[in-house]
């Protein structure tokens, strides 16, 4: 016996008909409208923002914008709960006199005071020793600017997050095709109809990634998605691999196996774009060995097939041999870098049954993924009807595409194997042919450049003086290294040292342990912008967090001074003796330039900026005017008059008038007086202006025939010349074998006429890991942590609504996730005797935790994994003290540690990837055991709650945000009371 | 006019870019505030009209996850309508929208127990319940550009996993997507005639294999022979 | 489903309140040989105005915006909350013309027009008990109250309060209590069975998670999982309709509504004749009959499973 629900059927009188005299529910007249970009994160998308009584009425995604079309993501969706976030700096602070570093307690001084007292302090280091000042930036979007900075300053004690981000994916791309993943390229998302994504779960890419997975859905291709987890992008694959973590170069290595056995390879693509036909020296043990033979002018040579005999490699029309052992006419044993490459490949080391074993793929789908990228790229291929010339004159009347595609992130970089997985993972592209191409992996311009980009790092420091160079560039030889006589590091991160030669980036993960440590030195002034040093971007954060309160015998600070500036009141702010009140990004002037990360689109130059859309209620500024004025208040160069007047008034001065080279300045658009120009031109005193009226961005459009095979495109090469982007237009060949790479190992065996490590280790580590052709190896960490006492991975990854720390303030994200789980296998779980949602402790080398699991289906078996930097400091971010962010919320950071855990490195080495210094993060190995009966809630570690600043706000216990009185719906009683009725 | 969303749960990443549009657009809007309790506080919690839930079907390593939000789903036999007593609750005539007349609810909680799809939550600040209103305050706003009068959470979805429109025209997006992919309704079962539609994860693509060569794995480099391709 | 206090009240206290009037209606109309006298008749609907005035005034005591109490009536075309709020309010001046014409003359009970009156009574306060049972029975989201059992159970604990106080109200004025015995004894026989019937009934969840999403997920074959509600923290949902009961909890609190609200209060009218101070017996036995079914309707709630659950993690409800 059931009720029918009410005996009624809902008939059409039942509806309401007065309601279509709906309200005039907004009033537009009192509503503005004004363009910016977003800085949620950093992927730059446009926004329009509607104003309404001084309050943000809506904040929606521009459709004219290239980055995003019109769409927003939940971050950006909830900008206007970080505009009114209570956690906001309010005005410049010093620490309390008397208080101890780290407690957060402190008092207001002036703008003035603060920048006095910068300057004076900045401007002893710089007369005496630039390199006392130590300049790290987290995930800014300003490195252009700041490195500018640095570079005037004279310090080479400069760089951003990318060294413990993912340097390991933009050097492998760098060092491999001109160009990467990250933000360098993108696949080609309007023809691709085989993708797939590598260790990805948000990306730089946010809103693209998602837009071009739906042009590929639309399309029907395939969408295959290596991960250990499901979740977000790989819960809508066809096809999952839940790969152990740490063993990516296998399976790509394993695919190019398979390849290589059944043939499938574009040989012309190879022989035209890459150096695989370059001969190599083959004198194993000796002096030499392993570089390219080369002529007197040192230009690499090829066999040729027809001549029978050493031609240049790089000589128009030869036809070069991509297989064979040759003798030179000096007798040297050659061979082609390609029969390097498949003597290795095709070995039983790389076969899918072996590789199944290492990463725990079935062999038989590593067979079939490697004949269906094979099919989509050879038997589906696609061609684009353009005229176009490549760089040997010959002229195409097509492009032909090779229409598949990957991406790959930090789950590839965050291990110290991870940019030889990365360029196995542009191996197995190049192979197919599919790099630049229709439906393949695009560049995005600037890019590709030369391999390697021809900027040296910074060395030389000159009490006074600027840099020689920018702080970062690019070795290719060990002759490039910042060290000294010796062979010790010059930059207190020991980047571009021994243990890591190609830190493109940095290894700002290493800067606090060392200028602690005094090794190489110890420093002065250290300066965080934009970065949480004392919690989520750091490895080993309980120590970190010592480490920065560590003091000297005579009870002075062993970083005897520390700036943060910040726009929120985040952990680190709480560690300095100096707080620069940032802006949030609604209120300040900003570029994103194409000297930066860019923002461009595969087929479009773009730039954008940023303009206050609100007037800031708070005594803040933005760090961009800051750093031009502290420039001109210490008068570098750059920013200085002959006559040693300021030469910019101001950071949009500065913007507009600053060039890099003649006609290149920070914005590319409407250069030139009258705004005439693009991409190259005089400055133009309305540039921003311009850029306001435009939406706030800048977009130049290729033409047809510049739009792929950039590297070896005649008429692109001239235009990257022309506008700034490249200093040569010579082609730019695609490193399978990196020379560069084998110099180092050279230097590392004691075979390389020049600078050589002298420790025992370094030279293992150059000699072992610097291979001229990807090569899987497993992890440093796992190499030297007993597999026994700490059987599972431990990764992290970032949810699509949080921007690492910052959006723990934010009231509406937070309501999706205040803390966080430990996530892992149910059926492995449950074998364990872990109960879902039980309170676990997760231990490592390092330290251990208390966190509560979650078991789940979609998370290989041997791995545990949570979300990034959702927990908490108590009392931080605006956050009441018992905010679950801090009693539930948890960081695995404090399992991770900055030094190798392995006993027999001598001194402590960084752990990270042996050749660029990416922080390895995800080589993390952990024990997991059930939390005693009564251990039973409650996160471990704890740390003692904050005090508040001076000022912050008293936060409500109820949030009603809104612009207006609303306009509310309405129905009449008549209707009330005539609709509808009983059943007839 | 039979007007709702279609949700592809094929695309879906589970981004929650939609719950936050909607929040944003409409805690400024003709239901708003949007009450969040505790925002700075434990257990944060707040009035939100569409929500994203995940779920997991299989067992590893053969599991699939799925991402499913779920909004009003603007029923044809909206029991919430029905049982409602002060008449607050009603759905148009002409366009079938389920909308609360705040001035006459009287916070009983009657409709959200009526509701099968957890669309309604009562603002407790206000004692008012609130629900999607399908952003009638944006779909017939003339004052805004044509391509967006649509509710905010179909604007913004990066994946375009949400289409807005017209079931009764068969030439809608709508219509035209749901036909295409046999759109589902959630719990058919009860009888409310949602008007939402699913589409459900498609079947694996299965891409072809490149023929191999036989015996493919006895073949050794030394067995190739260099290509003629000049440079 | 969360177990408002107020809620529980009204139900509880309304339906005794109507139970006792509509016997008081009926009994005027069939006497079951006992013929009350003014004062009794008067006082017994006295208690009986005052139990269900009690009931509707708590039941706003729930409503967030109660200032909109007032228009609760308004769809009673559709709504069953609404026909009983509009037929609550019918209710006192139909009782009021029946009770001022009783009081008027008394003698008139007996006329023909009046035992009609007498009988309508009874039937419209029955059909109240009905409509509050329907404004749950109506649910379809909720499959353990969508079911004629609920109506019944409504208006047979109802009619079995009501008679209970009218025992005591009939012993406290000293009338022959013997031959209306057996028709309490068998009214809380009658209540204790159907909620028998309604705890069988609902032993056996009616939906599951698939039924809810399968359809859209449709992936055959498969078992559906919540993996995350998708925040955090509490929800007007997972407040409103996440509650949640331990088994044992649950089993304790049934038992002691069946011995409390049944067992006992029959007990002790069952051996009511053979004591001496019966008084303080009945008083007992109508206190742990209250109290019992304040229990029994906390049940009601707490183990009622909304379908919106299925979405939040459960399996079946
Ligand atoms: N919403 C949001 N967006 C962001 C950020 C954010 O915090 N929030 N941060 C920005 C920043 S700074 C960065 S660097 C990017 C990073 O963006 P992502 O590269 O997406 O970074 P993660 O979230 O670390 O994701 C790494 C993924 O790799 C997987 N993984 C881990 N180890 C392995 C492995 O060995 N092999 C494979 N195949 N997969 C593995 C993890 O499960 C995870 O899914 O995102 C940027 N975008
Ligand atoms: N376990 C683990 N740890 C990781 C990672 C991981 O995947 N797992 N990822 C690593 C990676 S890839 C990265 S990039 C780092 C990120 O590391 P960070 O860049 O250090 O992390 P954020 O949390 O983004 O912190 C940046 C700081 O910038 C502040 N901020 C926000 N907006 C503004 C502004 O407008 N102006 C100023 N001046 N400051 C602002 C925030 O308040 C915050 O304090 O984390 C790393 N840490
Ligand atoms: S992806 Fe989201 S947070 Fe990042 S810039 Fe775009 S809209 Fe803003
Ligand atoms: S915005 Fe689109 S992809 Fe993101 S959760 Fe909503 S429907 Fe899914
Ligand atoms: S989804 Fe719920 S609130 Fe919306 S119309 Fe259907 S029953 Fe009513
Ligand atoms: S809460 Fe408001 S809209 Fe819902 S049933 Fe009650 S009066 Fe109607
Ligand atoms: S249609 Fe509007 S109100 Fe409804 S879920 Fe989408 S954004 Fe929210
Ligand atoms: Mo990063």
């Amino acid at each position: 016996m059931s009720v029918k629900q009410d005996k009624l059927t809902f008939k059409k009188d039942l509806f309401s008909n007065n309601a279509s005299k709906l309200p005039k529910f907004e009033n537009h007249d009192k509503q503005t409208q004004k363009n910016t970009t977003c800085y949620m994160c950093a992927c730059r998308c446009g926004i329009k923002v509607t104003l309404e009584n001084n309050k943000i009425r809506y904040i929606q995604g521009e459709p004219t914008h290239p980055v995003n079309k019109g769409v927003l993501c939940a971050k950006g969706n909830a900008g206007i709960m970080k505009q009114i976030s209570p956690a906001r700096l309010r005005q410049p602070m010093m620490r309390k006199p008397g208080a101890e570093r780290g407690t957060s307690e402190f008092v207001p001084i002036s703008w003035d005071d603060a920048l006095d007292m910068l300057t004076e302090r900045l401007s002893k280091i710089r007369e005496t020793d630039p390199k006392k000042l130590a300049f790290f930036t987290g995930r800014d979007q300003m490195q252009a600017l700041t490195g500018l900075w640095a570079q005037q300053f004279g310090t080479i004690n400069w760089a951003a997050h990318g060294g413990f981000c993912s340097v390991n994916m933009a050097a492998a791309g760098l060092y491999t095709t001109g160009f990467s993943f990250w933000e360098f390229g993108d696949p080609d998302w309007e023809k691709t109809k085989y993708f797939m994504l590598w260790g990805v779960a948000e990306d730089h890419a946010s809103n693209p990634i998602k837009m071009g997975l739906n042009r590929l859905k639309e399309r029907g291709g395939k969408f295959v998605a290596v991960n250990p987890v499901r979740t977000g992008y790989q819960a809508i694959a066809d096809e999952w691999i839940p790969i152990k973590p740490g063993t990516d170069a296998m399976l790509a290595l394993s695919l190019i196996h398979v390849l290589l056995k059944n043939e499938l390879f574009d040989w012309e693509f190879l022989v035209r774009y890459t150096n695989a036909h370059y001969l190599v020296v083959d004198t194993p043990r000796k002096k030499g060995d392993g570089l390219f033979i080369r002529n007197e002018k040192g230009v690499p040579q090829s066999w040729d097939l027809e001549k029978d005999c050493l031609v240049n490699a790089t000589d128009p029309k030869i036809k070069p041999a991509l297989l064979g052992n040759f003798k030179s006419p000096e007798g040297t044993p050659v061979k082609t870098a390609f029969t390097i490459m498949t003597e290795r490949y095709m070995s039983d080391e790389y076969s899918p049954e072996n590789a199944s074993k290492v990463c725990g793929v079935p062999a038989k789908q590593i067979e079939k993924i490697a004949l269906e990228l094979a099919h989509v790229a050879f038997k589906e291929s696609i061609e684009v009807e353009t005229e176009w010339t490549d760089w040997t004159g010959r002229k195409h009347d097509k492009f032909i595409g090779r229409p598949v595609s990957m991406h790959a992130m930090r789950g590839i970089s965050a291990h110290s194997n991870g940019f030889q997985a990365c360029r196995a993972i542009h191996f197995l592209q190049v192979l197919l042919g599919s790099v630049d191409c229709p439906g393949g992996h695009l560049a995005k311009p600037p890019y590709p450049k030369h391999v390697a980009p021809p900027i040296k790092p910074g060395k030389k420091v000159v009490p006074g003086q600027p840099l020689e160079s920018f702080p970062l560039g690019f070795p290719t030889e060990p002759e490039d290294l910042a060290i000294d006589d010796d062979g010790n590091p010059l930059r207190i991160d020991k980047a571009y040292s021994w243990e890591a030669p190609i830190a493109n980036h940095g290894l700002m993960h290493m800067a606090i342990t060392n200028a602690v440590a005094g090794d190489p030195y110890e420093i002065d002034t250290m300066i965080f912008f934009m970065a949480n040093m004392a919690w989520n971007s750091t490895m080993n954060t309980t120590k970190m967090r010592e480490n920065l309160c560590a003091k000297n015998a005579d009870g002075e600070y062993k970083i005897p001074f520390l700036v943060v500036c910040d726009a929120f009141d985040s952990e680190t702010v709480g560690y300095a003796d100096l707080v620069i009140p940032d802006t949030t990004y609604l209120e300040r002037y900003d570029t994103i330039s194409i000297l930066d990360r860019p923002i461009s689109e595969p087929h479009a130059v773009c730039d954008s900026i940023r303009a206050p859309i609100l007037e800031p209620d708070r005594d803040v500024r933005p760090w961009q005017t800051v750093l031009v004025e502290l420039a001109s208040r210490l008068k570098f160069p750059a920013f200085t008059k002959e006559n040693g007047d300021r030469k910019f008034k101001d950071y949009k001065d500065f913007i507009i008038n600053f060039e890099k080279a003649p006609g290149i300045g920070f914005l590319a658009g409407w250069r030139g007086e009258n705004g005439e120009n693009s991409l190259k031109g005089k400055p133009n005193p309305n540039q921003w202006e311009k850029y306001i009226e435009n939406k706030c961005f800048f977009e130049y459009k290729l033409a047809d025939h510049h739009k792929y095979f950039r590297g070896a495109n005649k008429d692109y090469l001239e235009f990257a010349k022309k506008s700034g982007f490249n200093a040569s237009s010579d082609p730019i060949i695609i490193e399978l074998y990196s020379e560069k790479l084998q110099k180092f190992k050279l230097a590392g065996m004691g075979l390389y006429d020049g600078p050589q490590p002298k420790k025992e280790r370094d030279q293992f580590r150059l000699s072992r890991f610097f291979d001229p052709i990807p090569e899987y190896y497993i992890p440093l960490e796992h190499r030297c942590t007993f597999s026994k006492a700490f059987p599972f991975y431990a990764i992290t990854q970032r949810p699509m609504f949080m921007y690492h720390s910052w959006d723990s303030q934010n009231a509406w994200l937070r309501q999706l996730q205040a803390h966080n789980y430990m996530h892992m296998n149910k059926e492995k779980g449950e074998e364990l005797g872990i109960e879902d949602l039980s309170w676990v402790w997760v231990e490592s080398n390092t330290g251990k935790i208390k966190v509560q699991v979650k078991l789940m289906e979609g998370c290989q078996s041997d791995t545990l994994w949570t979300w990034n930097a959702i927990g908490k400091q108590k009392g931080k971010w605006g956050l009441s003290d018992d905010a679950n962010e801090s009693t539930k919320g948890f960081l695995m950071n404090h399992l991770i540690n900055e030094h190798l855990p392995c006993a027999d490195t001598g001194s402590p080495v960084t752990n990270s990837d042996p050749i660029t210094g990416q922080a390895a993060w995800y080589d993390l190995k952990v024990n997991v055991y059930p939390a005693g009966p009564d251990e039973q809630f409650g996160v471990y570690p704890n740390f003692e709650a904050a005090s508040k600043l001076p000022g912050s706000p008293e936060t409500n216990d109820i949030l009603r945000y809104n612009t207006k009185k609303p306009v509310r719906l309405s129905r009449s009683i008549i209707d009330i009371l005539t609709k509808g009725g009983f059943e007839k | 006019m039979r007007l709702g969303l279609v949700v592809d749960l094929d695309k879906c990443v589970g981004c929650n870019a939609c719950a936050i549009a909607c929040k944003q657009w409409n805690t400024s809007g003709t239901s708003g505030s949007l009450t969040d309790y505790r925002p700075y506080g434990p257990d944060p919690s707040g009035v939100f009209f569409n929500r994203i839930r995940h779920y997991e079907t299989g067992t590893y390593p053969e599991n699939k996850t799925v991402h499913f939000p779920m909004s009003c789903m603007h029923c044809e036999e909206a029991a919430c309508v029905t049982v409602c007593p002060t008449g607050a609750s009603y759905k148009r005539e002409e366009d079938g929208i389920v909308l609360v007349d705040p001035e006459k609810c009287m916070g009983c909680n009657y409709c959200a127990w009526a509701c099968p799809y957890g669309a309604r939550e009562l603002d407790r600040e206000e004692g008012i319940m609130k629900k999607c209103t399908l952003c009638v305050d944006r779909i017939y706003d003339e004052n805004l550009p044509k391509e967006e009068r649509k509710p905010a959470c179909v604007m913004t979805c990066p994946t375009t996993a949400r289409y807005f429109g017209d079931f009764d025209d068969p030439n809608s997006e709508v219509s035209l997507a749901s036909k295409k992919r046999e759109g589902q309704e959630l719990f058919p079962e009860l009888g409310y005639k949602p008007v939402n539609q699913y589409l459900s994860p498609r079947k694996k693509v299965e891409t072809k294999q490149h023929e191999t060569k036989e015996p493919s794995l006895v073949k050794q480099v030394k067995d190739w022979v260099n290509q003629v391709v000049e440079l | 489903m969360h177990p408002a206090f107020s809620v529980i009240f009204f139900t509880v206290t309304s339906g005794a309140g109507y139970g006792l009037i509509a016997l008081l209606g009926l009994f005027q109309f069939l006497h079951f040989g006992i013929f009350l006298d003014k004062n009794t008749f008067f006082i017994s609907a006295l208690i009986a105005f005052l139990l269900f005035t009690m009931g509707l005034i708590s039941s706003t005591f729930h409503l967030a915006n109660p200032k909109n109490a007032w228009r609760a009536f308004m769809r009673f075309r559709t709504s069953w909350l609404a026909r009983e709020g509009l037929l609550a309010i019918l209710f006192y001046p139909f009782l009021f013309l029946y009770l001022y014409l009783t009081y008027i003359d008394y003698q008139i009970a007996n006329f023909i027009l009046m035992q009609t009156y007498s009988f309508a009574i009874f039937i419209f306060a029955i059909v109240i008990i009905y409509c509050t049972g329907m404004i749950y029975a109506c649910l379809k989201t909720i499959p353990q109250w969508n079911t004629l059992w609920t109506p019944v159970n409504y208006i047979s604990i109802g009619v079995f309060l009501g008679s209970l106080i009218f025992f005591f109200i009939l012993d406290f004025f000293n009338y022959e209590v013997d031959p209306y015995k057996f028709y309490l004894l068998l009214a809380i026989a009658f209540a204790f069975f159907m909620k028998l019937i309604y705890y069988f009934r609902i032993r056996e969840p009616r939906h599951n998670i698939g039924q809810a999403t399968n359809a859209a997920i449709k992936l055959k074959d498969t078992n559906v999982r919540l993996l995350d509600v998708g925040h955090t923290g509490s929800t007007f949902l997972t407040d409103e309709f996440g509650y949640k009961v331990a088994s044992r909890k649950l089993l304790k609190i049934k038992l002691f509504a069946i011995i409390s609200g049944f067992f006992i209060p029959f007990l002790l009218v069952y051996i009511h004749s053979f004591i001496y101070e019966n008084l303080i017996f009945c008083l007992t036995a109508i206190f742990l009959a209250f109290i019992g079914m304040v229990a029994e309707r906390w049940l009601f709630f707490a183990q009622a499973k909304h379908v919106v659950n299925l979405y939040h993690g459960s399996q079946n409800v």
